[in-house]
């Protein structure tokens, strides 16, 4: 069967990442004190802009979002680039390409178990969390439904972002220089760190033509828009959708042609 | 043992020094694109403090300027720490591998050592980056220039420097106790990134856990206020170089505490 093997990848995740429960721990610390900060931050902003909404943002608007960029940034951020950039200098890919499955596939299942580990143990209570205090800013309706499709949508762009950056070490021997950039470009441009909405106009019209709004903006404003107008979502959605075909498959091939390329020292 | 003086360390460690920047030339490419990626970190930086705070004309009685004053000031204090105790990020695998019982066996300081064989190069784009915002947003607000207000500010950003200092020795010393002691470090780090933000911005309760148990505002805050309102300096302000010492020597005292306990995996 062929999702049984997938099904055990995830399986052998949830259990690894159920070891480093004191890792788990001290990241919910951290992310506590991080939403501290960003709370106290756009409070003290908001009390000094004199308006309630900027930018089409009240505050409340922009919490939700920040926090909840923040937990989809904790639960779907697989350090791909560090696992490929470490198995292509240790040699160690060398075993992985043997397995029976495709490594693009292989590397992805092998990191789903976290996904739902994380899911469960950050993303749930953080939602829960922010949907109570709030009071009802969160709409609970068909936008989770449609929430939870753009977030699987979402989950594949940027595996495909990051394999893509993954095969780059193949090249360059160096793995902390291109993550980096990476990380701050996908964070930055796709309103991970600042809404969209703060962005300049044209600025702003920039990053909806490139990929990476998908990954947090879109997930994001189709759950806070409570009544979504059929094209606005047909668009967000369709919009994801070209782009994690795209990107599948430009993944692919860049992975195809590097593979010719790899040089294992010994092994 | 006859006590070393100073000249003697400073000697040996250029010496050391020399070595670890020979060996940093010979991978050549992943030394460019670190520091590539290191500027890169940088200007996304910048764009997002442009971008958050072009809405918003002051936050909690601090004007634009004032506010890049603490940027630059948070950049240039973090430098040494980059600079030259880049090697506790490896304290954790050392000590794991038992590599660590090597600097247990020579006749000198083993925190010295230690710290002194890796010198990471690309925190001086980080230096020059933050003395550039610093010189611009002292002419935007118009601060005077006089070698006693030089001095001051070279006195503080020592103080800052050597918080900051502690705060990373602490968390690298962790991984002599417990395994994993990663994600300490990584939420240390995280925290530098907040030192920006004037304190006064968090309630009385996070005002304190950031003034005395993770002391971030001394990394920008109260040491930016000798030079920016030197009418209304708090005592915390001038304490802030008595504070950072004690900082540091806790620091060193709690990392060398650890070493000497350690005694190696056994191989």
């Amino acid at each position: 069967m062929k999702l049984k093997k997938h099904i055990t990848l995830t399986k052998a995740g949830i259990m690894e990442s159920l070891q480093f429960r004191l890792g788990t721990f001290v990241m919910a610390l951290g992310n506590i004190l991080y939403l501290i900060v960003v709370y106290y931050l756009w409070k003290a902003i908001y009390a000094s802009a004199g308006t309630d909404s900027v930018n089409g943002m009240t505050f409340s608007d922009t919490l939700i979002y920040l926090v909840l960029a923040t937990a989809l940034f904790n639960f779907m951020e697989m350090y791909t680039v560090w696992e490929m950039g470490r198995s292509i200098q240790s040699g160690k890919i060398v075993l992985e390409l043997l397995k029976p499955m495709e490594y693009r596939s292989y590397l992805f299942w092998s990191n789903s178990g976290a996904f739902v580990t994380n899911f469960v143990f950050t993303f749930l209570p953080t939602f829960i969390a922010v949907a109570l205090v709030t009071h009802g800013a969160i709409h609970m309706g068909l936008n989770l439904l449609f929430f939870l499709i753009s977030v699987i949508i979402a989950i594949s762009i940027n595996y495909s972002i990051n394999f893509i950056v993954g095969t780059i070490c193949v090249y360059t021997e160096s793995i902390w220089g291109i993550n980096i950039m990476k990380q701050v470009i996908v964070l930055l441009l796709s309103g991970a760190t600042i809404p969209l909405a703060f962005f300049p106009e044209t600025f702003r019209k920039i990053t909806y033509y490139l990929p990476f709004q998908s990954i947090y903006n879109a997930p994001l404003s189709i759950l806070l828009n409570a009544h979504p107008e059929p094209k606005e979502l047909l668009v967000t959605i369709g919009t994801q959708l070209i782009w994690a075909a795209v990107l599948m498959i430009l993944s692919k091939l860049f992975w195809k042609v590097s593979l010719r390329q790899i040089t294992v020292n010994g092994g | 043992m006859k006590k070393k003086g100073l000249g003697f360390y400073l000697r040996i460690y250029f010496k050391i020094l020399a070595q670890d920047i020979k060996s940093k030339m010979s991978y050549r490419a992943d030394f460019i694109i670190s520091t590539i990626g290191m500027i890169f970190t940088n200007i996304a930086g910048f764009v997002s403090f442009w971008i958050m705070f072009r809405s918003f004309p002051s936050i909690n009685g601090w004007g634009y300027y004032e506010m890049l004053f603490l940027y630059g000031f948070s950049l240039v204090a973090i430098t040494p720490v980059q600079c030259l105790f880049d090697n506790n990020w490896s304290l954790r695998i050392a000590v794991y591998t038992g590599d660590f019982i090597k600097y247990c066996f020579r006749p000198i300081n083993i925190f010295f050592y230690y710290q002194s064989e890796v010198f990471d190069i690309k925190g001086l784009g980080q230096l020059a980056f933050g003395i550039g915002t610093l010189i611009y947003s002292w002419n935007k607000i118009g601060l005077g220039f006089t070698p006693l207000i030089l001095l001051k500010m070279i006195v503080f950003l020592i103080t800052a420097s050597l918080v900051m200092i502690a705060m990373q020795n602490a968390a690298a010393a962790t991984c002599f106790w417990i395994m994993n002691s990663f994600y300490v470090l990584d939420l240390v780090t995280r925290f530098k990134d907040y030192a920006k933000y004037p304190v006064t911005i968090f309630s009385p309760v996070f005002r304190f856990i950031f003034t005395f148990l993770m002391p971030i505002a001394f990394i920008a805050y109260y040491p930016s206020l000798v030079i920016l309102r030197p009418d209304e300096v708090p005592l915390l302000s001038w304490l802030s170089p008595l504070i950072g010492v004690v900082f540091f020597w806790l620091s060193y005292k709690f990392w060398m505490r650890g070493a000497l306990k350690y005694n190696g995996t056994g191989s």
